[in-house]
Formats: structure tokens, sequence, C-alpha cells
């Protein structure tokens, strides 16, 4: 097994382990009744993991996913039910179902594979919507989903029987299969926030626009994170039939909604160990407000509020209050094998040596007769211009020239653009962003983007695997060594102090293995000292690749310090090129530079 | 030909409460970026506040007054408990939040009234038909129809020659530019919520009319399909959510009508909602709204 | 009129100032000038209190408005015309100068809408154009209307040449000091260094979110060489 998931393979067991250990206690030293509430509360946490595996990695919020249960759990129901009470319940099912009676693995699998189908059809819209407009488009989707499913199981009488739901469903025997199903799948979510598509999506959830400019498709990844999800979902709404021995539509419906995301938020939905700890608060929470509002107890002057349904105040409130106080929840990203790492012995790397060595054929990026529009602004106009692996080229001109603009347009960050972007007289005009940079065009940003909740090594190693090149193999740990990040490379990106992150920024951009870096001014905001090592530091960095640069910067220094050629904007127009010295004596520039007449 | 006039009629009716919710949506998003997942408590507040008047006898007049004021007040304490300490929270923050005040109401309701549907009395003449030529048109449909259409008219005059319809225009488009001119956003966006609540309670009286029960799922109902219709015409645009709002009601009475067998009919909304949701797939912008640029 | 005091702002993870002090008198045309990134924007959205400030104070009319919102600035008489401008492109021409009157008595806003429209001819002829159709040059000149609505004492100025072509820089630079001579006293945020030391009485140099240097009379004469010099490598 890789080193990678060997801390969270131990995380995840243990915390298995504490799961049911609690949940094992509660129920030996309990009723029979408690021992329906564990029951359920295992079942629960699998659904919980599901839900996590999606939101956590997502970013995205999602009322639905209860309903993909839903799906599950009718057709578990459908399958099992002896045939003598489907004559009675659902006499006329279609497709032969009211004949039908399989064995209870058999159907888990069909539930399985049908909800996926569903999972797949409902996926490709939610991914669709999150991927232009933000989250809220995708949480309205699911919120309809959940209202869709619930309205078909409630008025398809013919195959759901309709509110009074289907019974006589075998029951499981014993807490075995949920204990063990619940291990699979923490094992198995906990994997997957390690894995590739894990850490893609988590790299989109924190900054969409930069980890498309890392080379991450958006799609796959967030794709991978709800199937896990949907398929976790069944698993658990499977469980939960045969527990409970029947289906109705109000099982996966609102309330379940509820009770699951209140689990999931206040442990910390970016968390599995969080969300395990949601789980067992919230269960408890609610026993004890049923308890709390039941015919037993009664306390002087709350009799008011001792009530039924005390429990949805209960959630409601939960949810409430941590969105207001501490909306990351209890443990906020914590994992349990962050802190069992430290037992877990890990083999210490050497000292890196190159970041690559790269003595690759010459590549040529070009832009020809760029032009761009904004609300009738003309923010370029018949802009060309070209750079070569293994030069530095400038990009200069005054505040609001378009120079900017024109990276965006050469790293696809501008759709519907006039002209063309050439790699190697290859055109890349109208690629996505993801595209460009797996092709080789990799950038910064002016106001710095990072994955600001993953950690610094996070940060470089997603923009090393985003995408595969073969034969472009870069050493993460040597670009951090050479951004002097070695120490700090598992700190937090937010931690860092500034310098550091505009450091980080670069390695991530260099990550990729460009033959192109496209960088956004790199020194703004820097004082002197940090500035100029900043431009030894771009320019051992292109050397060590062997990329080409192209560099805007207002500190014409660091330009003239650093560029072999200089191409200056001015109005979106291109008003000189060339060497540094050529382009520092043009009287245009001057005017443009200086308001010199 | 009578009988797509009479679907049409019906659809408008049934799309009048849609668009004044996705209305009251888009202003609010306009202001703060929220997507107001509790814009449907209004509307159930407002079904109480006037089951609990009709027991003192009001007479429906007064019933709708009551509606109205709740609404107001109901979206104006949301702000005040729920959003003003959240101005610069992100948007998943924003939106569990407003989820989570609509379940608390929800939950109160069930708690301290009933979780069961309470009736109130409506006025007869209501359900009366008129005929207009071939038509039959129900004094219900008529009346939702021209105070929609009233409403319509007087938020358009709000937005486009007062002062503070301009405020709130201009914040839609850059608030802190607004705030720059000397607009104050606690105001703003109080009156935005305000505002909000007023079209509400003028969704709850046309919605209490076709109902007449209140109950405490009502504000999640009502608010699948408001938000449906502000997102179909682009969130924050006003004109397309009104468009959508109403779009959306067509396409009910003409699914219901014309596209799903009787036997089915029972699914329409699951059908219409599930449709919709389909589309995102291919217009992920919404269906009426053009893409904007981010600025990087 | 205007004294900033040891004001530090964070800008996400930057510190984007650290200590600045400036003063600005009655009467003044105040010039700030700095590289990019050296935090003159940040400072004015300090100052004009959409940012918040972590340490010092900002005084104006010796009155402590460190914690004051934009608003209730500008009911004091204070008023940014903010970096890119930012005129409401989906308002009308004249919409954006009502909004610049929001906060006055509805016949005093007429009034200066009038007066706003003999100053700017050109912002009158497009009364009931979408201000996203406007040029650069009258979109600029529609900011500065749009500022000059609420009769500010105190203006604020972040990059009025920005994108505009030679000829437009010499109408916002006489702007500018037409506004000087009737009262208004002015700070100025310029990247184009030598216009804007032209025109000022005096100027403060920010780099890397410190003041590093500050210049009156003749001195800025010398600086606008030195800046020359400083740009040109």
């Amino acid at each position: 097994m890789r080193e990678r998931f060997l801390a969270p393979t131990v995380g995840a067991v243990v915390l298995w382990g504490v799961v049911v250990g609690v949940a094992s206690i509660a129920a030996a030293l309990g009723t029979s009744s408690t021992n329906t509430l564990v029951t359920q509360m295992l079942i629960d946490a699998i659904v919980v993991v599901g839900l996590q595996v999606f939101i956590g990695n997502t970013g995205m919020l999602s009322f639905g996913h209860p309903a993909f249960g839903a799906y599950a759990g009718y057709v578990v129901a459908l399958l099992t039910m002896p045939v003598s009470r489907k004559l009675i319940q659902i006499p006329d099912a279609p497709w032969g179902l009211a004949e039908a009676e399989v064995d209870p693995t058999i159907a888990t699998f069909a539930a399985v594979a049908v909800t996926l189908v569903v999972g797949a059809i409902v996926g490709l819209a939610l991914v669709r919507s999150g991927a232009s407009s933000g989250a809220v488009a995708a949480t309205m989707i699911t919120l309809a989903f959940l209202f869709v499913t619930h309205e078909i199981a409630l008025n398809w009488t013919d195959l759901t029987d309709g509110g009074g739901g289907l019974g006589f469903i075998p029951r499981l025997d014993g807490r075995l299969p949920i204990v063990l199903s619940l291990l699979v799948v923490l094992l198995v979510g906990r994997w997957f926030a390690e894995s590739r598509p894990g850490r893609l999506a988590k790299a989109v959830r924190e900054d969409g626009l930069a980890a498309a400019a890392s080379g991450v498709d958006r799609v796959r990844p967030q794709m991978a994170a709800l199937f896990l999800s949907v398929l976790i979902i069944a698993v658990g709404a499977v469980l939960r039939v045969r527990a409970l021995g029947s289906m109705t539509p109000s099982f996966f419906y609102f309330d379940y909604t509820l009770l699951t995301l209140a689990m999931l938020i206040v442990g910390g939905r970016n968390s599995l160990t969080g969300s395990m700890l949601g789980v067992v608060t919230i269960t408890a929470g609610i026993e004890f407000t049923r308890i709390l509002a039941g015919e037993s107890v009664s306390i002087p002057g709350l009799d008011w509020l001792l009530r039924p349904n005390l429990s949805d105040l209960f959630l409601g409130g939960a949810m409430l209050g941590f969105m207001l106080i501490r909306p990351r929840g209890l443990l906020g990203d914590w994992e349990l094998d962050h802190w069992l790492r430290r037992w877990i012995p890990l083999r210490r790397r050497s000292t890196p040596g190159a970041v690559s060595d790269r003595s690759g054929r010459k590549h040529i990026l070009e832009a020809k007769g760029i032009g761009a529009t904004f609300s009738g602004f003309r923010a370029l106009s018949d802009v060309s211009l070209r750079v070569e692996t293994g030069e530095i080229v400038g990009l200069i001109g005054p505040n609001g020239a378009g120079k900017t603009t024109l990276i965006n347009v050469m790293s696809g960050l501008v759709p519907g653009h006039d002209g063309q972007v050439l790699l190697d007289d290859e055109d890349l005009t109208g690629l996505a962003p993801h595209d460009l940079a797996a092709r080789g065009i990799g950038r910064t940003f002016q106001n710095l983007r990072l994955f600001s909740d993953l950690t610094v090594r996070e940060n470089v190693e997603i923009a090393r695997i985003a995408h595969d090149r073969r034969g472009h193999d870069i050493d993460v740990d040597a670009l951090l060594h050479a951004a002097g990040l070695t120490d700090v490379a598992d700190r937090r990106a937010s931690e860092l102090d500034y310098g550091n992150q505009r450091r980080l920024e670069l390695i991530r951009a260099t990550a990729t293995a460009p033959a192109f870096l496209l960088l956004d001014e790199p020194t703004s905001g820097m004082g002197e000292a940090e500035s100029s090592a900043m431009v030894d530091f771009v320019r051992h960095l292109a050397g060590e690749i062997g990329a080409g640069v192209l560099v805007i910067d207002h500190d014409l220094h660091f330009i003239v310090s650093i560029c072999d050629r200089i191409y200056v904007l001015d109005h979106g127009e291109l008003i000189a090129s060339g060497s540094p010295d050529v382009v520092r004596n043009d009287a245009l520039v001057r005017a443009a530079y200086l308001g010199e007449d | 030909m009578i009988a797509v006039l009479q679907q049409l009629v019906d659809g408008l009716g049934r799309g009048s409460a849609y668009a004044l919710l996705a209305l009251g949506l888009g202003l609010i998003f306009g202001v703060m970026h929220l997507v107001n997942f509790a814009h449907g408590e209004p509307v159930t507040v407002a079904a109480y506040s006037v089951y609990a008047a009709a027991m003192f006898g009001a007479p429906w007049w007064a019933l709708a007054v009551v509606a109205v004021v709740a609404a107001v007040l109901t979206s104006l304490a949301i702000e005040f408990a729920g959003f003003r300490r959240l101005r610069a929270a992100d948007d998943f923050t924003l939106l569990l939040t407003s989820f989570g005040i609509a379940v608390l109401v929800r939950a109160g309701f069930s708690m301290w009234v009933s979780t069961t549907p309470r009736q109130f009395h409506r006025p007869a003449w209501i359900f009366d038909t008129v005929r207009a030529g071939p038509l039959a048109l129900e004094i219900y449909d008529l009346v939702v129809i021209a105070v929609t259409a009233l409403t319509l008219v007087g938020t358009w005059l709000l937005l486009q020659k007062t002062m503070f319809g301009l405020a709130l225009r201009a914040a839609a488009e850059d608030f802190d530019a607004a705030r720059l001119m000397g607009a104050r956003a606690n105001r703003l966006i109080a009156g935005a919520f305000a505002l909000a609540g007023l079209l509400a309670g003028i969704a709850a009286v046309l919605i209490l009319m076709r109902r007449g029960q209140a109950e405490p799922d009502m504000g999640l109902d009502i608010l699948l399909p408001g938000l449906l219709a502000a997102i179909i015409g682009g969130l924050g645009r006003l004109e397309g959510a009104v468009l959508g709002g109403l779009a959306l009601g067509v396409a009910q009475s003409a699914f219901r009508a014309w596209i799903l067998p009787n036997s089915l009919s029972r699914l329409t909304e699951a059908a219409v909602f599930g449709l919709i949701a389909l589309l995102f797939i291919f217009r992920p912008e919404g269906i009426l709204s053009a893409r904007r640029a981010e600025r990087v | 009129m205007l004294r900033v005091a040891g004001v530090t702002a964070r800008y996400g993870n930057i510190t984007a100032l650290r200590g600045v002090d400036l003063h600005v008198s009655e009467g003044e045309l105040v010039c700030l000038i700095g590289p990019n990134g050296a935090g003159k924007t940040t400072l004015m959205s300090a100052v004009t209190g959409l940012l918040p400030v972590t340490a010092g104070r900002v005084l104006f009319e010796g009155e402590d408005v460190t914690r004051d919102s934009p608003d209730a600035l500008l009911r004091k008489g204070l008023a940014l015309v903010p970096e890119r401008r930012r005129i409401f492109a989906d308002l009308t021409v004249e919409e954006n100068l009502l909004m610049g009157g929001v906060t006055v008595a509805p016949a005093e806003r007429r009034r200066r809408l009038k007066e706003m429209e003999e100053l700017f001819p050109v912002l009158a002829e497009k009364r009931t154009l979408h201000a996203g159709y406007l040029s650069g040059g009258q979109a600029q000149q529609l900011a500065i209307a749009r500022a000059l609505m609420s009769e500010p004492r105190l203006v604020l100025m972040d990059e009025p040449s920005l994108g505009l072509a030679p000829a437009l820089v010499e109408v916002v630079f006489q702007l500018i000091q037409d506004l000087k001579k009737r009262g208004t006293t002015l700070l100025i945020v310029e990247q184009n260094a030598k216009k804007a030391l032209a025109v000022a009485d005096r100027a403060y140099m920010l780099r890397t979110g410190e003041i590093v240097d500050e210049a009156s009379g003749q001195d800025l004469d010398r600086w606008a060489d030195l800046f020359e010099a400083y740009v040109g490598g």
C-alpha cells in the first residue's frame, strides 16, 4: 500500500472502533429501545459518510442526497417483499414486479445499480450547474430532486402503494452487516479524500479558477465524489430498509435530510472524524430531547418547551447555531489520522535533487491578433506576441492597459475573444483553462489564488497530479525545497506569510511542468529585498524546467533585470516591443508611462 | 383555442404566486448574494396569522391585511435575527443559515400549534365563475391575475421612480459603490427584505385563497417553485424572475392538460420540476439569463 | 482636515499598510504616488471605511472616524471616486448622478443634478443612456460628477486617469484643477506621477505599505524627475 494511505487507513479503523465501541456500550447499558436506537445510529453514520464524501470534498451543499436512498430503498423493498404480500398491496406493479421475489443480496446489488444510474443523471445536472454559476443552482437542483422523488413515491401508487409504504421486507439478522459496512465506507471515504480525484475535488472546492489553471478538469473529480457518495448512501439505505422491514416515502425525505445534514454540519463537514462525532452528538441530543419532551418528565415553568417535535427545534437550532457561531463545525477539517501520524513511523525523504531535468526541444507560444471587448469596452485590440522556451519576456504598460486580460486570454479565461492562441502552430483558441494547463501553459494570478485550506504540499501536489503528462515528472520535494517551504510543507497555505504565499503560487504553477509560465505581477506587494529574491527565484525555476516565461510587472527594475525581450501595452494596443534598452528609450513608452507629451 | 386560453389563464393564476416569490428572492439575492431558503416562511407565518385572525371572526379584507403585515414583519425578523451578523459569510454558510431558519419556523408551528393543517373560512364567491364569451373563468383566477398585475406595476414603479428603488438597483450592481454614495447598508438590506416580505405576503394571500389552510410545511413547499422560477430567470434578474414564475405556472397547466396521461396527473409537479432541473444540463447559467464575466 | 495616523490594514493575508501617517489641510491638493502594489488603493479603502483598520486612527475635521462606515463618512463630507470608477453600468447616466445625491433632500438633489449637467455638458447629452455605454473619459467624468453630487468638502480620487487616452487625461486634470479653485480639498492617488505632481500642492510617496517620502513646493519638480528615473530604471 502506498505510504500516503497508511495513516488514513489506521485512522479510519480506529475511528470505526470508537464509533462501534460507543454504540456497543450504549446498547449494553440500555434497554431494547436503546438497541434499536444504536442500530439506527450506525446506519445514519453510513449515510453521513456518504454525505461527507460529496459535500466535504466538493463544497457543494446538497439537500437531496437522502433521496438517492429512496431509490435504493424501493428497489430492495420491491424485490424482496413476499409475493403473497405484493398481491395484496401492489397487484398492478409494472415490469412483473408483483410476481418477483429475489434473494436480499442480489436485491442489494440491484438497488445499488439502479441508484447509480439515477445518480448519473442527477449528477450531470448538478455538476454542470455548479461549473458555471456557483454552488447555489446545484443546491436548488438537489432540493428539486428531493421533492420530485418524494412526489413520485407518494403518487405512483401502483408501484409504491403511496404514503403508507411497503412492509414485510425480510429483516436483517443482527448488527454485523451494518457494523462491517460502516468499516468499509469509512475506509473508502477516507481513502477517497486522499486519492487523486478526492484531492482534485478539494482543489476545485477551494478555488475553481486556480484549479482550472493548474490543469484540473472539475467535472471528473466532482462526478467521482458524487458516484461514491451515491453508492455509500445506497448501501446505507438498503440497510435502513432491511433493519426496519418497511419502506415509506417519508423515510428518505425532508426529515432525514435535516437529521443527516445536522450531523454533518455539527461535527465538521470537511472531516470524516467530525462527521462521526456529529452522528453521536446529534443522536444523543435527539434522544435527550425525546426524553425531555416525553410524558415522564415535567419541569415546572418549562412545560411550554417540552412538547412533541422538540427534536426538530433542536436540529434546526443546532444547524443555525453552528452556522452563526462555528460554521466549520466542531472539528473543522481535523482527522483522527492527523494526530495518529505522530506514532506511525514514516520513511524520511532524502535531500531532494533537481526539480526536473529537461533539455527538451523548443516550443513556441504565440498570440495572434488578439482582441477582446467587455460590455462595449475594448480591452485589447489586435495584440500579437510570441514567447519561446528558455526566454523570459516582459509585458508592461500602465494600469488598465489590458495586460492581465491578455494573460487571461492566453490561459483560456476569456471565452469569445478575437484572434488565435498558438502553441507550436497548433491552434489552442477556445480550449478550456484546464486543457491549456494540460498542454503546458501554467500561470499565476495578480491577487494570489491558493487552495487556502489545503496544506502547502497539497497545493503543489495537486498541480503535479492534475493531468498526465508523461515524461514531465516534477519532483514536489525539490520544488518545496527550492522555494524554502520544506519546513512549512504541512501547514495550511493560508497560514503562510505573503512572500511565501507568492512563492508557493509560483511553484504550484511550476509543478504542472509547464512549457510556458504566465506570471501576473509576481512581486506585487513585496519589499525591495523580497522582490529581488523573487527575481532570482523566477530565473532559477524557469532555467531548471526549461520553460518560457511571460511576466507582467509594474516594476521596471524587475522587468529590465530579468527579461530578454519586452512588450509594451497601452489602451489595449501594443505600442512597442524589443530589447529592454530599445523599449526604455521609446518615446511612446515614455509618454504612456510618464505622461510625457 | 378556447381550451388554450382557459389553460393560459389557469397557468398565469398558478404562476403569479411563484413570480412574486421569485421576485422577492431576486431582490434579496441582489443586495446580499443570498439565496434565501427561508423565503417561504413569511408565507407560513402569514397563513397562521390569518388562521388566528379568522378565529376572531375577522372579515376577508382584514385577513388579507393581516397576511401581508405578518409576512413583512417575518421577513424583517429573519433578516435581523439571522443575517445581520453574516454580512461577509460565504455562500455555504448563508444557504444553510436560511435553511436552518426555515426548519426552526416549521418546528415552532409543529410544536406550538399542530402538525396537522388548520382550516379557516374563505368567502364563497371566490370560486364563482363568470362567463366571458366562450370562456368560463373563476373569480379566483381573475383576482389573482389582477392583484399580481397591480403588484408588479407597483413594484416596477417603486424600483424605477423612487430613490429607494434606485438605491436597491445600484446596490444590486455594486454594493460597495452604493455605500460610497451614502446608501446605508443595513437599511438597504432591511428594505430589500421588507419589500420581498410584502411580495411574499401578497403571494400568501393568493395561495391562501386557494388552499384555505395553514400548515407547518407550507413555506418549504412553496419555496421550491419560487426558487426554480428565480433560477430559470437567472438569479438576481428581476424581469427574469417574473417571467420564470409565470412560465412555470403555464408549464404546469400545460403538462396537466395535455402532456401527462390522466392516470399520472398527480405527478404534474414532479414532472415539471424534474424537467427543469434537467434543463440545467444544457443551460447551466439559467434558461433566460446571460453569462456574466468574473474578474480575476 | 484629514489626518491618517499610524494606520495599518490587512488585505486578505497581506499586511498592505504599515503605520501610514499623512494629513491633508483645508483647500490643499495632495497627491499620493507609488508603484503598483504599494497599497495606495488599500489606503483609500481603509480611510473610507470599506476595509477595516487594524491599528491607528483616521481623523476627519478633528473627529475620530476610524470605525465609520462609507455612508457615514459621506454624510460628514468625505467622498471617494473609486479605482476603476465603478459607475453603475445598468443605470442611466442621470440615475448614476441621482444615486450620488442619495443623501440629500429631493429638491436640493434636483438642483445639483442641473448644476452637474451644466458642468459636464457631455453627461447632459447622454442623460438617458445606460452608463455602461459611456467611453472611458465620459465614465470618469460621470464618476467624478457623481461624487460631487453630495457636495463633499474632501474628495478622494483613486487613479482618475486610469485607462484614459492622453487627451482625456488632460481633461480630467483640468477638471481637478477647477475643483481645487472652487475650494474643494483633494487627495489624489495617481500612477501618472508627472501630471499629478504638476498640479499638487504636496505629495507623499508610498512604497510597500509605508510612506517613504514627502515633498512640497520646489521639491515636487525634483520628484517628478526622480520618479521618472525610478520608473525608467
